[in-house]
Parts: structure tokens; sequence; C-alpha cells
């Protein structure tokens, strides 16, 4: 459960006060530049970007680190098979391995290129609230209603889907503690016997998701929610000077970044 | 069956941070002990029974079970001579039907099948479900009321010689009260040992002979119910308020130490 990927650390920094469709955006772009330009120049100046707005964010390291920890065996599976994988002339041999210096260099720069994108992400998650990140998601979905897609209803699904993960962890410790009172044991046995034992958390795990969502359903529409319909916002999204003056600065490094 | 506590003191975790919820709570339940565990929403009831049961190690002070402590082999079976019922306990049923449901947790001990279905009539028996009648019903098809007596039975099936109920008749109708109260009362009968967590006063007087009056994880009154001056402000000092009954003897100005526990004996009294 202590994982920071999309997580979000409430504070009043700078780059929490971007607009989070300038945020989003920024970020896409970033990532796409990452993957579509191979040098170690470019990789640096968004490894510094990173760096810098990492300091801008005032998030403890901590949170990045808890976020980059789930992804670093496929750093290292990345940098492993690239270092065995890339041809050349070995500078080190031992049995069936070799190691060339051109696969060093690949295997660094793709593995590095990993730890830049998940740090971006994580910036992206941890200075945004996820209700501002799926208004936003809404708001760049917009054009997608002339094909019938509902940007705003699926927004505010994943707005209380979000909502409810909290709640749906404490459900579920609850229920555990429940169920080991009357006997359950949830560490013991081979995958399967696990997983069996997991059925008594389960099943009314269902029923009570279930009962609330047609509860929060109901509670809905007697607020007279009505889908399809055009909505204001309490915290409309407005765009400042300095959401602009973001977006300039990304694009002039990924316009810098790919003539190095 | 003899239920202790030195000292104990837990704090759930939250982040990182220690939320305190029990603070050097000392106290005694025994077998044929019918104990009202009072205290106001957060209190620190919930937890406190579930460090009693085991379900969560405290972090400071021991909970002796018929003398014995955690490391000694047979703590783990008395734990499980512990019964607690949690709140709203029917949202923990998921058999597809009533007997299974019930049988979970003597099956969860290893009993052999004959000793498991035996259990599960006199659970059901006990709680006024007869199997005859409910056994292969699914529990979803129950009323609340049933539904949170089934939840009783899984957990008298395994025989337990305490039973901590923990806000059994919250949001219940008085029909469905009225019946769960009569099981409580045929058990404590029996001689099992009531542990009552509640805010009720009323059912707690109903059920009870004795009270321990918790706050902010504090035990701030233990023993025989005491309505006597400081006792009375107590109470209403914690969100709480003294029984009907013993306001009633008092307005009528009649000695606290007769006041009655229930309707008949009311009646009784005042005919």
């Amino acid at each position: 459960m202590r994982t920071s990927i999309g997580q979000y650390y409430p504070a009043n920094s700078p780059l929490h006060r971007v607009d989070p469709r300038a945020k989003f955006v920024a970020v896409v772009a970033l990532a796409v530049a990452l993957f579509t330009r191979d040098s170690f120049a470019a990789l640096s100046i968004y490894g510094a970007a990173a760096l810098v707005a990492f300091v801008v964010s005032r998030v403890p390291p901590l949170w990045f680190w808890r976020g980059l920890k789930p992804i670093l065996w496929l750093v290292v599976l990345t940098f492993v098979a690239q270092a065995l994988l890339a041809r050349g002339e070995a500078f080190y041999s031992l049995g069936p391995i070799h190691l060339t210096k051109r696969g060093i260099e690949l295997a660094t720069y793709l593995s590095l290129r990993l730890v830049v994108l998940v740090l971006f992400g994580s910036l992206l998650t941890l200075t945004t609230s996820p209700i501002s990140l799926t208004d936003a998601l809404a708001w760049l979905g917009r054009p997608l209603r002339r094909l019938r897609v509902p940007s705003d209803e699926l927004a505010l699904m994943v707005t209380i889907a979000l909502r409810f993960i909290p709640t749906l962890l404490v459900e579920i410790e609850k229920i555990m503690r429940a169920q080991r009172a009357r006997g359950a044991e949830f560490a013991r046995g081979g995958p399967l016997r696990r997983a069996r034992a997991l059925v008594p958390v389960l099943v009314p795990l269902f029923v009570v998701s279930f009962r609330r969502a047609d509860d929060l359903a109901m509670a809905m529409e007697a607020r007279c929610y009505q889908p399809g319909i055009r909505r204001t916002r309490l915290h409309p999204l407005v765009a400042r000077p300095s959401d602009f003056v973001v977006l300039g600065a990304v694009v002039a490094m990924i316009v810098a970044a790919s003539l190095v | 069956m003899r239920i202790e506590c030195r000292n104990v003191t837990f704090a759930y975790d939250e982040g990182g941070r220690p939320v305190p919820a029990i603070k050097g709570v000392d106290l005694v339940a025994e077998s044929g002990s019918t104990v009202a565990l009072l205290g106001p929403s957060g209190s620190g009831k919930s937890t406190l029974l579930m460090v009693l049961r085991g379900l969560l190690e405290p972090d400071a002070g021991v909970v002796v079970l018929d003398g014995s402590v955690a490391a000694d082999k047979e703590y783990a079976h008395r734990q499980r001579e512990i019964g607690l019922v949690f709140q709203e306990p029917e949202t923990q049923l998921f058999a597809t039907t009533a007997r299974d449901d019930v049988a979970f947790g003597p099956r969860q001990l290893g009993w052999p099948a004959d000793m498991v279905d035996a259990a599960v009539e006199e659970a059901l028996d006990l709680v006024g479900l007869t199997g005859s009648e409910f056994g292969e019903r699914h529990p979803y098809s129950l009323s609340g009321g049933e539904q949170r007596r089934l939840a009783l039975a899984g957990v008298l099936a395994m025989r337990p010689k305490m039973l901590l109920l923990d806000e059994p008749f919250v949001s219940l109708d008085p029909g469905a009260r009225r019946d769960l109260a009569a099981v409580v009362r045929r058990l404590v009968e029996s001689g099992m040992g009531l542990m009552l967590a509640t805010h009720d006063v009323d059912q707690a007087w109903s059920l009870c002979d004795e009270r321990l009056l918790l706050v902010g994880g504090e035990l701030v009154a233990a023993g025989d119910w005491d309505f006597a001056g400081a006792g009375a402000e107590l109470l209403a000092a914690h969100r709480l308020r003294t029984p009907f009954f013993v306001e009633l003897w008092r307005r009528l100005g009649r000695p606290l130490a007769d006041a009655p526990r229930t309707v008949a004996m009311a009646t009784e009294a005042l005919r």
C-alpha cells in the first residue's frame, strides 16, 4: 500500500499552482520527446529539468523514492538486458557474457531515460490533486464529445472511483479482522489456499460496494444529478499567464534538446 | 474464563504517525460476569475489544487469559475462547447457505465434521434460527435482524466462553432488538461472560451488572453501576446519560439501588 504512484502530496509550491491542464500536456509532451530523441545531451537536459522541477515542487525526496521503488526492477532489467545483448567489440568477457562499451552506454542511457520518465510522471501526480487531474482530463477530452464520448461523465466516474479507494481499503481491513475473529487465516498455505482464504473477504466486499454504489447513485439523483448536461464548476480551471510561461519553457526545452 | 488487562496501551499507525487509541487500561472480565463497556463514539471501545481478542497487539502492557500470556503455548487456544462480534456483523456473511456460513469458524478450527455439524445446529438454535427452517436459506434472503443473529451464531459455533459484542443493537428495528436481547439474555443465563460495548445506556443497564467507562482511550470508571452524585455526572460529562429507569427513579425520589432494569421490573415495582 506504501507506493507513491498516483499519490498526491499536498503543498503550496509554484508547481502545485500550475494549471493541471498545462502540467498534463507538458508531461505528455516531455514523455514523447524523451522517446523520440536518442541522445545523452537531450537526456541530460530533461534530467536537469526534472531535478529543478523536483526542487521547486517542495515534495520530500522520500516520496519520489517511493514512486521509483516499484519500477526499480524494470530499470535493473533494462540495464542488464541492454548490457548483455548489445553487439560490438567486447572489453570484458566471461564465458558467454560479453560486455561492450556500446552496450554499457546504451544500458545506462535506457535505464536513465526510464528514471527520468518516472520522475516526470511522479511530478505530475505528486503536485496535482486527483480531482484537478480528472478536471483537466475532462477539459482536454471535451473535443471528443463530438464523437459522443461522455468526457465529463468519465471524469466524474474516475473522481468517484478515486474517492472510494481509501474507503474500500478501510472496508477490507474491517472485514479481514472480522473473519480473523472467526478463525480465518490469510497468510498461511500455498497460493491456492491463500486465494481461497480471500473468498470470505471478497464476497462481503462486493456486496457492500454494490450497495454503496447504489446508495450513492440514488443520493446523486436525489440531488438532481443528470448525466449529459453541461455543469459549472466550483473551482473553474483558469489559465493564467504563468501557465503559458511554463508551457513555453517546456516547448523551448524540447526544441533545444532536439537540436543538441 | 478470565480476561485480565494490565496497563494495555495501543496506538494506530497512520502513515508512520502513531495515533493513540487505548491508554494504560486495566480491567478484569470473567465468565458469568456481564460488563457494559460504555463510552462516546471514538472513545476506543471497538479497539479495546479487538485488543482483548488478540486481533490487535498491544504496544505496551499484557492481556492475560486464564493466567497465560502471549508467550505461552496455550495462548492462541485461549484467544479462540473469546467470541468477538463486530459492529454490523451481517456484512461479513459470505456463504451461500446460513448453515455453511455458521460452519466457517468451526471448520477453520479444524474440528471433525460431526463436531462441526453439532456446533452449527447448536449455534443456530441458540440464536433462534433453527436449522430445519433457516439452515439452507441464503443469508442475504434473511431479514436484517435475522442476518445479525446469524452472524452471532457464526461466532457462537466456535463455542466461546466469553462473548464480546460491539454495538450489537445498532440499526435494528425494535422487534429485532427485542429478539437479539432475548438471545443475549439466554446466553448470559447459561453462564457465558458478556462484554457489551455500546453507547446505548438503556440497553447496557438492562443487560449488564457492571460497567466500564472508556473516554479518550482511558478507563475512567469500573465496577458496579453508580449513579449517586459523581457517577451520573461522569456519564453526562461524556455525551452519555443515566438510563431511563434510573432517571425515573431519581425523579420519583425512590432509592436508586432499587431502580428496575426492565419494563417488567418497573411495572412490578410501580403497581
